[in-house]
């Protein structure tokens, strides 16, 4: 990125522009209504005081809380502050000059040393990248995230589940006031004789989809079983209407532990429950007694069901097929997601997944967070 | 800091309002550029107080909306008083006057019943219209306010465009359970308004509440302590100023064990926490004054 500073101009526009342009490179959305009001707050006078010059700026051109440190680095770098000798002259001058002399007024957030700034903007450059990193953190294979990216990992989470959940409320709610009801208005006036004085009005019911969620938790999941499982508990407290199981040797329901508003709380008591985790897999069974057990209970025509597995499996492929071909049956859309999908090259050949695919209706993977936010297409239009 | 902020800071001070220089300085900025302020932040740090005080200090009406999901223009802009309008056409059946007429005298001001988006920009003296908690409202409605944010007028079928007699002052908060559009981002100011700092805080509570300072170092302390925990609600000012407030009515003159378990309901609000901190209040107290 080339270098940018406000000395490079000659008018309080012209650099304002510059700055735009700077902000713009670095992430922020910023457009040209902004450049014009920053133009007019400096001409309000804002300008006379740094740190006042700094505020409004920063009240302009940030949109998010997350901006602030972007912006932050680019204020910092555009208009490096520095005490100039003719300062106290442009005090005086007041408000109405400084439109006219701008390159005094410009001169006050003032630069003495030449030299000295272009090193330590350089720097200071460097290290605005939030945006980009976060875009790189959505496509990082769970196996791969660092501990140190953890925290900033899970707020990135909560964000796009949050942006999630409004657009699917949003697919399910209507908001119209629905059409008028018109025995019921009649009904509701027989006081008031032939008048219809209180009109009453018809409402559809929404019909709610139901998730089912069946994770993979055997040896071969361990790198990804702990987003995966994060992921479902932060989905849980979005979408009302979710039934998690997880299994590896034998099944266990877990949508009553996911109520648990801690995370960790959640996972002590499902590893209190599941004596079997990081086993061995046998899918086909563990889903043939989802299919005795649960399923008539969980699964209707309005039910979604996901499974989140690798399809290494150490049973039968044809007690899998069938397993998985009866929740077929029941449910209105069945989605497997497989995170070695996200591998170069990788093809469904273990026998397990290889029985399985005929009965499913998508399969995708689901090894960074850019992949399971796919799952929105598969929720929207079920 | 420019002398107009200044002077704002002062003027907020004499009306028991404790304002930083970075948000007066927005405030100073959004009336004069006449531009909406979004203000975002945890719950319980102010928000809606900036409004309050905003009305106060020039004088304006206060017009407050509270949004929720499922906000329509019925609750918000404007409805047709419909049952007056029935007894109307009733009342006048035996005259004789022309359909045209007729629908002319009916949807006329007087059988409009204005809710707080009209009301704000068709009344008389200018106001301060807050949109309350914007982020619970739906999509759709954000939409809508787009044009009353940009050009402030409204368009309602049967009587035409409303512009605004006066520009209102916009404030719109969002606890952000939602992210907002960029296009209604874009129309605003935008402030985070974070919790206060431990000199803010206290001064906060000095102009609010009274009392002995020495308690009122603690409680700050305590306070601060607390929202640095993972809890599930983390106390705000409200709550910090609800807390002063108990302990002076219970003539508590420092913090101890027994007057912090006894009112710990004023400032955690979930059995959960409250259990966890109650365990280690000793703990808490030492580490404070230490």
């Amino acid at each position: 990125m080339e270098l940018s500073h406000f000395t490079n101009h000659y008018s309080v526009r012209s650099s304002m522009a510059g700055f735009s342009e700077m902000c713009r490179q670095n992430g922020l959305s910023v457009g040209l209504n902004h450049t014009k009001e920053g133009v007019k707050a400096a001409q309000l006078g804002f300008i006379r005081d740094p740190q006042s010059f700094y505020y409004s700026l920063k009240s302009l051109f940030c949109k998010d809380f997350e901006e602030q440190v972007i912006f932050d680095q680019c204020f910092q770098v555009y208009w490096k502050k520095r005490n100039h000798q003719y300062s106290h002259k442009i005090q005086e001058q007041g408000k109405s000059n400084i439109a006219k002399n701008t390159r005094a007024s410009l001169v006050m957030m003032g630069v003495k040393n030449k030299n000295q700034k272009e090193e330590a903007t350089h720097q200071e450059a460097k290290s605005v990248s939030g945006v980009s990193h976060i875009d790189q953190l959505k496509k990082t294979d769970f196996s791969k995230i660092k501990s140190v990216d953890l925290a900033q990992f899970e707020d990135l989470i909560e964000k796009l589940l949050r942006q999630l959940n409004t657009r699917l409320k949003h697919r399910l709610t209507h908001t119209k006031r629905g059409k008028i009801d018109i025995r019921k208005s009649i009904r509701k006036n027989i006081s008031s004789r032939d008048e219809i004085i209180n009109l009453s009005y018809r409402k559809r019911k929404i019909q709610k989809t139901r998730l089912v969620i069946l994770l993979d938790v055997s040896g071969s999941m361990d790198k990804y079983s702990f987003f995966l499982l994060k992921f479902i508990w932060s989905l849980k407290s979005y979408l009302k209407n979710i039934e998690a199981f997880i299994f590896s040797t034998h099944l266990i329901r877990i949508t009553d532990l996911l109520k648990e508003d801690e995370l960790m709380e959640s996972m002590m008591q499902m590893s209190d429950r599941a004596t079997n985790w990081s086993g061995g897999t046998k899918i086909g069974e563990c889903l043939g007694s989802f299919n005795d057990q649960f399923s008539k209970l969980v699964l209707n025509g309005r039910s979604v069901t996901i499974i989140l597995s690798d399809g290494l499996d150490d049973g039968d492929p044809k007690v899998m097929f069938n397993e998985v071909n009866k929740i077929k049956l029941r449910t209105r859309k069945l989605v497997w997601l497989n995170p070695l999908k996200g591998m170069k090259g990788y093809e469904p050949l273990a026998k397990g997944m290889k029985a399985a695919l005929p009965a499913v209706d998508d399969f995708l993977s689901a090894h960074n967070l850019a992949s399971l936010m796919e799952l929105e297409k598969i929720l929207s239009h079920a | 800091m420019i002398p107009e902020v200044k002077e704002l800071i002062y003027r907020f001070d004499q009306l028991d309002y404790v304002v930083e220089e970075e948000l007066a300085t927005v405030i100073f900025l959004m009336l004069m550029m006449e531009k909406p302020l979004l203000l975002e932040g945890p719950p319980g740090v102010g928000k809606t107080e900036v409004a309050n005080i905003i009305a106060h200090y020039r004088g304006y009406e206060l017009i407050r909306l509270q949004c929720y999901e499922g906000l329509d223009v019925s609750t918000s802009v404007y409805e047709w008083n419909y049952q007056k309008q029935l007894l109307h056409i009733k009342l006048n059946e035996k005259g004789k006057i022309s359909a045209q007429e007729q629908e002319k005298v009916i949807f006329s001001d007087e059988f409009l019943l204005k809710r707080p988006l009209l009301k704000a920009i068709t009344s008389d003296k200018p106001a301060v219209l807050l949109l309350d908690e914007i982020d619970r409202a739906d999509e759709e409605f954000e939409a809508f306010l787009l044009e009353l944010l940009s050009d402030f007028q409204i368009s309602i079928p049967e009587l035409g465009t409303i512009k605004a007699k006066h520009k209102p002052v916009v404030i719109l908060t969002s606890n952000r359970t939602r992210d907002l559009s960029d296009a209604l981002k874009r129309r605003c100011l935008y402030y985070w308004v974070d919790f206060p700092t431990f000199d803010k805080e206290l001064a906060i509570l000095e102009k609010r509440v009274g009392g002995e300072v020495v308690m009122l170092r603690q409680l700050v302390k305590f306070i601060g302590y607390l929202r640095g925990q993972n809890l599930q609600k983390t106390p705000g000012v409200a709550e910090t100023i609800d807390w002063a407030r108990a302990l002076i009515t219970l003539n508590t003159t420092s913090l101890t064990q027994e007057s912090i378990d006894s009112t710990l309901g004023c400032i955690l609000k979930s059995q959960k926490d409250i259990d966890e901190i109650r365990h280690s209040i000793t703990n808490i107290l030492e580490d404070i004054s230490a």
